[in-house]
């Protein structure tokens, strides 16, 4: 929807509830840098990131989670297995764990997964209920140039989107939050941590790489050929995205021999600051992932070549309704697929998109996630992954649970540059982690509990621990407390 | 010639449902009984239910269908979609649920632009809907919405049940634009234009504000014979549709209703269904700040009748207009909602609230025999159908998706390229 709610058009189709309406770079191996580096800003270590996390996490205790199903998003599955949790992080996943003074939480009969992350997030920009004011300026995406690689997507972040709750009460702690696909490149993402904060920056992932939103395809040259500018086709958005590259060259290589602090302290040539480049720049470099919108397999070649002349990496390609089409080219060029179970037809470019597409993806070798694009698919991204297994399995590729559950935690952490921290429950990782009712793929079973770097962030059971965001209170009852 | 070939036709088909057909070792949904029927013996003959009982007897000659305890329910209805109207939703010459300009407004009717050969319509089948209500989206006269037709997915052939099976009106903030800026003019447009067809000599022709076709197609919502659908979100109209039902004395069906709990006991009291988003927990517009998991778990409870719709973004309308039917009653189910009740909802509700239980929707002598034997529980989504049997006959899934997932799944590759498969 996010994706197809980029124009102003298709968001006022949203609005109405009527008709219809969808939207990441590995450098294949990024260096680890010390935690206080990542506060840095991502382009030029040497700059301080102007708008800093303040995340810190809640009030937490250490734990012993017992006798769970365990899937770690490793691909392992542990049946009667603990968790041991200390100082918000994994010490150990295995059988009769000593707790060593930790509190126990009783897991029989339930599952434990890593924290589910969704790759593909609009909330805090597509804020409901959407009005007037969104139709005729939309946070999602500045439109006003095809080419926004200025834009950070983090200034417009509204904390106070009731959908950052409800995700989480699906279970989701970590969402990149990206631009839409109206521009063909649509600005820098940001990584949050689903804890409500008051601000962006308390929610802000310390250290996450940014992303390049990108986009191919009908949605840049409907929007823009419907104005008579450019571009208005699929050529003319290779063209645009060939200079814009070009230019970034240039603009590096004219960095070159630059001290930090030239240019505006980042590091660039002598000259005003050009925060376009600087965006391209760092994809040059590989500080900054691509995260590309493209649903046909002829687009995500192309773009693939385009990723090749100009020597960068594709992180992930979001929608590509057609990946199971050329799962073995996106194995080899490491380049994730994000999709939907189940959205199809809605456009003309989505017209080939089959349920079996991750699991087809799966079974060539490559990597599957489910992304969400949308406020409701976001709170149910293990269904979506059960859904997509479902057919999968009808077509006669069988997928067990420990292998589907990384659709939706360790591909994309890997996607998001993140894999080392989060996507896994393994000694060292973060804790962030969701107590399931049941199995997470039924449709019946809930996140009971869900933790955040050790803390409880939400408790099924418990109303004090189901936050509720300011837009919610004073209205007349809408939610059960 | 043409009719000859008709008649050819109809020749052919006639075998096929001649035969008895013996669904065995069921777990049997009927929707008759809160509970299912194990091991069900469905036996259907012409195309519909001539019994179905528990170890039942299997009569000599029948085709026989073994279930292996797998779940089987009635055929899903779908009791708010577009299907068969709409193609690609983004190219917008392959879409005819709606109408913005010209003379129609009450009386815009989408029987006539129906397409069985719609993808849409191969995939619902596919996802074992069997019978939908087909809804207009817009009108040239907002309110209006325009007429629904009710359809029933055969596999061959015209899908065209019952034309004019209900009429629409959408009020609240989607559609204010277009009546002036306030749902107080939908109101009191949706009065006058009942006023205007209930007595029309009443009124000087150069004040009437509908023209000789609107007026018409308002005649059976006055007469009680289809119901006047309400498209509503906020209480404050669905309390109003309550009115309109009670002033006018006509049926009413709301569709939406995000905040219909607020008025449950008075739904229930007045006996007018809900047709709701069981997916719908984001307040997407200011008339839907009351949305909830649980309307339909409160609803249901208090008596009222509910069947689904799921708008999902119009992704899920029509486009999954089978699937993601049950993975809304899943939802419901888990918050709340009895499991026979979710069921309920996506099968024989809607063919009660649309006037097509006699032969929709639940599985009893005389129904038609539209079934679907599930690979699993319906609600899960890791389930899908099996088999889905209309008219008592195995409906092959000719959907595109199928197709490509054929031409593609892995082990497929040939020498050739993949458009020689």
């Amino acid at each position: 929807m996010g994706d197809d709610m980029n124009t102003r058009g298709q968001l006022r189709h949203v609005i109405l509830a009527v008709a219809a309406a969808a939207l990441f770079a590995s450098p294949v191996v990024a260096a680890k840098k010390k935690e206080e580096e990542r506060q840095s800003s991502p382009v030029s270590p040497s700059a301080p990131d102007p708008w800093p996390s303040t995340y810190r996490p809640l009030p937490r205790a250490d734990m012993l989670i017992t006798g769970a199903t365990i899937l770690d998003g490793a691909g392992g599955r542990h049946d009667a297995a603990d968790v041991l949790v200390r100082d918000g992080r994994v010490v150990a996943v295995g059988r009769n764990l000593d707790a060593g003074g930790a509190a126990v939480v009783d897991g029989r009969g339930k599952w434990v997964t890593p924290g589910i992350i969704d790759v593909h997030s609009h909330n805090g920009t597509f804020v409901v209920p959407l009005t007037s004011v969104d139709e005729h300026g939309s946070d999602v995406t500045e439109i006003s140039d095809p080419n926004a690689a200025e834009t950070w997507i983090e200034h417009a972040v509204n904390a106070q989107d009731v959908a950052f709750d409800r995700a989480l009460a699906g279970g989701v702690t970590t969402l990149q939050i990206l631009p839409g696909s109206t521009t063909i490149i649509g600005g820098r993402s940001v990584v949050l941590k689903n804890v409500p904060a008051i601000t962006m920056q308390g929610m802000k992932f310390p250290g996450a790489p940014q992303g390049l939103k990108i986009a191919c395809g009908e949605n840049p040259k409907l929007y823009y050929g419907g104005r008579g500018s450019s571009p208005n086709s699929r050529q003319g958005e290779l063209a645009m995205f060939r200079a814009a590259f070009s230019a970034a060259q240039d603009y590096l290589e004219r960095s070159r021999g630059e001290k930090p602090g030239r240019g505006g302290g980042h590091g660039g040539p002598r000259g005003p600051r050009n925060l376009e480049l600087e965006t391209l720049g760092g994809v040059l470099t590989g500080d900054i992932r691509v995260q590309a919108h493209c649903y046909r397999a002829d687009d995500m070649a192309v773009m693939l070549g385009l990723a090749r002349e100009y020597n960068f990496h594709i992180a992930a390609f979001h929608h590509a309704t057609e990946a199971y089409k050329i799962p073995g080219m996106l194995r080899e060029a490491g380049t994730c697929a994000a999709v939907w179970s189940d959205w199809w037809g809605f456009k003309v470019e989505a017209q080939d998109a089959i349920r079996e597409n991750a699991a087809f993806v799966e079974a060539a070798g490559g990597c599957a996630m489910m992304h969400s694009d949308s406020p409701q698919v976001g709170q149910r991204l293990t269904i979506e992954a059960a859904k997509a297994a479902g057919a999968g399995r009808r077509a006669g590729v069988s997928l067990p649970p420990e292998t589907i559950i990384r659709w939706v935690t360790s591909n994309p952490a890997k996607a998001m540059g993140l894999d080392d921290r989060i996507g896994t429950l393994a000694p060292g990782y973060n804790a962030d982690l969701v107590l399931w009712s049941g199995d997470p793929f039924s449709i019946y079973s809930h996140a009971d509990r869900v933790y955040i770097d050790g803390a409880l962030v939400y408790d099924r059971a418990n109303p004090a621990y189901r936050p509720r965001s300011d837009f919610e209170i004073g209205r007349t009852e809408a939610a059960p407390r | 010639m043409k009719q000859m070939l008709a008649a050819l036709a109809m020749l052919a088909a006639l075998p096929a449902q001649a035969e008895t057909v013996a669904i065995v070792n069921a777990r049997a949904w009927t929707m008759t009984a809160e509970t299912p029927i194990e091991n069900a013996t469905i036996v259907a003959r012409d195309g519909r239910i001539v019994s179905i009982a528990g170890a039942g007897a299997v009569p000599a000659g029948a085709r026989v269908i073994d279930a292996a305890g797998r779940v089987v329910t009635p055929g899903l209805v779908n009791a708010a979609t577009q299907l068969g109207l709409t193609e690609v939703s983004g190219a917008r010459e392959t879409n005819d649920q709606s109408v913005a300009s010209g003379a129609l407004g009450a009386a815009f009717d989408v029987q006539y632009a129906l397409n069985a050969n719609s993808t849409l319509v191969a995939q619902a089948r596919a996802d074992g809907v069997t019978e939908a209500m087909v809804f207009p989206g817009g009108s040239a006269s907002a309110p209006f919405q325009g007429r629904g037709a009710l359809v029933h997915l055969q596999p061959d052939g015209d899908i065209l049940d019952r034309a004019q099976a209900a009429l629409f009106v959408r009020v609240g903030s989607g559609t204010s634009d277009k009546t002036g800026g306030s749902r107080a003019a939908q109101w009191q447009l949706v009065r006058n234009a009942l006023d205007e067809a209930r007595a029309p000599q009443g009124i000087d022709p150069r004040e009437r504000l509908l023209g000789r076709l609107d007026r018409a197609s308002l005649t059976p919502v006055l007469d009680r014979r289809i119901p006047l659908v309400i498209a509503a979100e906020r209480e404050s109209d669905i309390r109003q549709a309550i009115a309109l039902a009670d002033d006018y004395g006509i049926r009413i069906v709301i569709l939406g209703g995000a905040e219909a709990w607020r008025a449950k006991t008075d739904l229930a009291a007045k006996r007018i269904p809900v047709i709701l988003d069981p997916m719908l927990n984001l307040p997407l517009s200011y008339d839907q700040i009351g949305a909830r998991l649980d309307n339909a778990a409160l609803l249901s409870n208090a008596g009222v009748r509910i069947a689904f719709t799921v708008p999902g973004f119009g992704i899920h309308l029509s486009y999954n207009a089978g699937s993601a039917l049950r993975e809304g009653a899943g939802i419901a189910a888990a918050n709340g909602l009895p499991y026979a009740a979710a069921l309920r909802a996506i099968t024989r509700s809607g063919a009660e609230i649309w006037g097509a239980d006699d032969r929709q929707g639940s599985i009893a002598p005389g129904k038609a025999a539209d079934l679907v034997i599930w690979d699993d529980d319906p609600l899960e989504p890791q389930s899908g159908p099996a088999i889905v049997l209309i008219g008592g006959r195995e409906a092959p899934d000719t959907s595109r998706q199928a197709a490509l997932r054929d031409r593609y799944r892995p082990g497929a590759e040939t020498p050739l390229p993949p458009a020689y498969r």
